[in-house]
């Protein structure tokens, strides 16, 4: 198994080199660390050893006379040079392996100098043991060994050449020296083991820190990217902030500006948002309106948003400028509200097409009331055609019969009976032509009764037509009348009404009309625009009918309830409604009618609205009939309109 | 790098001039073989008389009084222990009265007394500050010399070594080891002398 170093060493990729990096780095942390540890540290052992020498043995004597102690000129000089050189090197070259190897050089000497001049006394020995100790903080093994030569040798060379000196005898076995030595190295073992195992923990922590760059590498890579990709984002946001017509600002919880865009400083009449950041509205409205935008910007801070508020202010020319405004509450972190953004669309011009459209779509009522009225008057007209062809009829037979009157037969006889006139009782009663000509003015006169009769029968149908188209032409007029004026009326009656409108022309194209009403409230509408809806579906249904080909022409008509609402339905079994003409037959101009013209079913429709309704159309396909559902409010309500 | 040769030359001086001083035996007299009549000590008949002589301020002495107190722990009361402290006459009595006494009056069954102008000293020819001589009961020198292995320094010796075998009846391998200390008597420290 490699040691540590090895491991650190021999790291082939990137992350064993950034781990050797940092193992090494941290090493040479610890060795400047402990060299300068041990420079303070043998500094101090050097005044110690000097203090003890003027504590211990300050003086020499002989007799009454003394001087200074050798020991004291020792401690100040061997001390001294011992010091020196090691913390020269730790304080000029801290980190070098020489340096730490004079370190403990110095340290095994300086305590052999102050074992002696404490008198050899063994506390004093624990120096050695201690210093091997604190030796062991560089981390390096071979500091201990350099340390411990030091030791042996001293042993070695003064138990063979001054045995006294070291262990009190005059003769020392070399086993008496390998046995300190024993000691020494017993803990140098133990040391270097623990060396091993703090630099098997430094390498792991190297590990760990190179993970964590790497990671937090990792990180900052992406949070620069990231970064990047915000400033990107906050350029394209203030780009198109800046280039979007509509006005975009932020203001701070006091309602200053914070920010403005080009939009929003033409509002404010500001060249540049310098000059409108850190102002209020207070500064470039008059007071009525920036009270009113502040109220709206307090609701915001409150944390009440204003959305599609329209608002309006007056330019530089004093034009009306409308603005629809949308303001929300801008939050930090923690959710706490900091101020609010704001949105404003200019829609002057669309509030002045809106009301362009308006008064467009007024006369487009208008035009498409008159245009359902022209509807009605063509079917009233319509009708009153077909009386009129009846009536015609009626005059023609009138007329016909008149013409083939047997009353000029009443002249011959006469002037038959004047050429008798002498014997014209012979001639009644003996003649031929006499006997004959009292039978034939009985039979003519049974014959001019019957004529009489038809004629007067033909007569009462013609007033009756007459009296029919009276009844339209008043109801058209009435209807016309009325316009405008909202009246309770009965829905059965309305389309009873609608129903006389057709009726010639139904019975004419022989369509069966059946009648399901049921029992309803009546309603409060304006009875043109009802009359319009129903004569226009009525006559639709009998247009479909009269198209379909079929024999059993048939148009149901029914009132009923609803929800609050009578819904009054005209079912035809007529040619039908495809589905994709479903969504389309109320659009304005939509037509299937040879002569149409679109306007029946969308002036309906409109009108049905502006009732509070809606008019409804449904079928099953070509040829399966269609229903038409006028759905009215019992009471009438408020609409816009 | 010509720093260290320099460096290790200064220090192997200073730990020879070291050495060299730590090994300097101090004189000795002329050491009488038999118990000296006349003297203000008296002879311990029952057991072996040891005699240590201090010089009251050397700080040599200090590990002598501490050798001497194991080895009486040793001797287990078979020695009679007197620790004599030069004084001279014209100084105060507690020029004597130094840490050393006190630390040798602090050892049980050691008798403490001044030696006045070194008149004991001389008597017994004692002229190294730490200079032992052990009596038999009879007044017969048994041995003489220093019981430290250098000067000042305490720990294992060959005199405490003998002196203990000595105090147990044993025959020790020397009866005669070199005296590591102050000067008792001259103006100047002891100088080398050969040993008898």
């Amino acid at each position: 198994m490699n040691s540590p170093d090895a491991r650190a060493v021999n790291g082939t990729d990137a992350s064993s080199a950034r781990i050797a990096e940092l193992f090494n780095e941290q090493r040479q942390n610890i060795i400047r660390h402990t060299d300068r540890l041990f420079s303070w540290l043998m500094i101090f052992q050097w005044v110690f050893a000097v203090g003890v020498t003027f504590w211990l043995s300050p003086r020499a004597w002989a007799g009454v006379n003394s001087q200074i102690h050798p020991h004291v000129w020792l401690a100040i000089f061997l001390g001294g040079i011992i010091t020196s050189v090691p913390v020269l090197l730790a304080r000029t070259q801290p980190g070098k392996p020489l340096t730490r190897h004079t370190v403990a050089v110095g340290q095994m000497l300086m305590g052999a100098l102050l074992i002696h001049l404490t008198g050899g006394r063994i506390e004093t020995h624990f120096h050695v043991f201690c210093s091997l100790a604190i030796l062991a903080f560089y981390r390096d093994w071979r500091v201990l060994i350099s340390a411990s030569v030091v030791v042996c040798l001293d042993h070695l060379l003064r138990g063979t050449f001054l045995p006294q000196s070291v262990y009190g005898v005059l003769s020392a076995s070399i086993w008496r020296s390998l046995e300190h030595a024993g000691w020494v190295a017993f803990e140098v073992a133990f040391l270097i083991v623990s060396i091993r195992k703090s630099l098997g923990e430094m390498h792991l922590m190297a590990e760990r820190q190179a993970g964590l760059e790497a990671v937090n590498e990792n990180i900052e890579h992406n949070v620069a990217e990231r970064t990047a990709e915000l400033a990107q984002e906050r350029l394209l946001l203030r780009t198109l902030i800046d280039n979007l017509p509509d006005s975009i600002y932020t203001k701070d919880s006091t309602g200053r500006k914070t920010m403005a865009n080009p939009a929003d400083l033409k509002n404010l009449r500001c060249k540049t948002e310098a000059e409108a950041v850190g102002k209020s509205d207070f500064d470039f409205f008059p007071k009525e309106i920036a009270e009113r935008f502040w109220g709206d910007d307090q609701k915001v801070i409150q944390g009440e948003p204003v959305l599609n508020r329209e608002e309006h202010f007056l330019d530089e020319a004093g034009q009306k400028c409308w603005l629809l405004t949308s303001k929300l509450p801008l939050r930090d972190e923690d959710g706490k509200i900091v101020g609010l953004m704001g949105i404003g669309r200019d829609i002057t011009e669309r509030k002045e097409a809106d009301a362009r459209l308006e008064e467009a779509h007024k006369r487009l009522l208008e035009v498409s009331r008159q245009a359902g009225m022209s509807e009605v008057a063509t079917s009233v007209l319509h009708n009153v055609g077909n009386v009129l062809n009846s009536v015609n009829v009626s005059s023609s037979l009138i007329s016909e019969k008149i013409k083939n009157s047997k009353v000029p037969n009443i002249a011959k006889a006469v002037a038959l009976m004047r050429a008798h006139e002498s014997d014209l009782a012979n001639f009644l009663t003996q003649d031929p032509k006499g006997r004959q000509l009292l039978e034939y003015l009985a039979n003519l006169a049974a014959h001019l009764t019957q004529e009489q009769a038809d004629v007067l029968q033909e007569t009462g149908s013609l007033a009756n037509k007459i009296m029919h188209i009276k009844e339209i032409v008043a109801m058209q007029q009435n209807c016309a009348r009325t316009s405008g004026v909202p009246e309770s009326l009965s829905s059965v009656d309305l389309v009873e009404d609608a129903v006389r409108m057709n009726i010639t022309s139904m019975e004419r194209h022989h369509v069966k009309v059946v009648r399901e009403y049921a029992e309803v409230p009546p309603i409060l509408v304006e009875k043109h625009k009802v009359l319009q809806i129903l004569v226009n579906l009525i006559s639709n249904a009998k247009y479909a009918c009269n198209h379909s080909g079929r024999e059993d022409k048939q148009i149901t008509l029914r009132v009923a309830n609803g929800a609050g609402r009578i819904k009054i339905s005209v079912t035809d079994n007529g040619v039908g409604i495809p589905g994709e003409n479903l969504t389309r037959i109320f659009n304005h101009g939509f037509t299937t009618k040879k002569n149409g013209h679109g306007f029946g079913l969308h002036s309906g429709a409109l009108a049905a609205n502006e009732l509070g309704g809606k008019l409804l159309a449904f079928s099953e396909g070509p040829d399966r009939g269609a229903i038409f559902t006028l759905e009215l409010p019992v009471q009438k309500p408020t609409t816009n309109l | 790098m010509c720093i260290y040769p320099l460096w290790l030359l200064a220090i192997g001086v200073g730990i020879f001039v070291m050495l060299d001083y730590q090994n300097t035996r101090g004189s000795v007299g002329a050491i009488p073989e038999h118990w000296p009549s006349g003297t203000q000590l008296t002879l311990d008949t029952n057991r072996d008389t040891l005699l240590l002589f201090a010089h009251p301020q050397c700080p040599c002495t200090r590990a002598s009084v501490e050798e001497l107190n194991q080895l009486l722990a040793h001797c287990d009361g078979r020695v009679a222990a007197h620790v004599l402290f030069f004084k001279p006459g014209n100084f105060p009595p507690d020029w004597t009265r130094s840490d050393l006494w006190r630390s040798a009056a602090a050892i049980a069954g050691v008798t403490v007394q001044d030696d006045v102008d070194g008149a004991l000293a001389r008597r017994f020819g004692a002229e190294t500050s730490g200079q032992v001589l052990l009596y038999n009961q009879l007044g017969q020198l048994l041995f003489r010399g220093g019981i430290t292995a250098g000067r000042g320094h305490a720990g294992d010796n060959a005199g405490e070594s003998a002196i203990i075998a000595l105090a147990a009846g044993q025959n020790p391998d020397s009866v005669q080891t070199p005296v590591y200390g102050c000067s008792l008597l001259s103006e100047t420290c002891s100088r080398p002398e050969a040993v008898k």
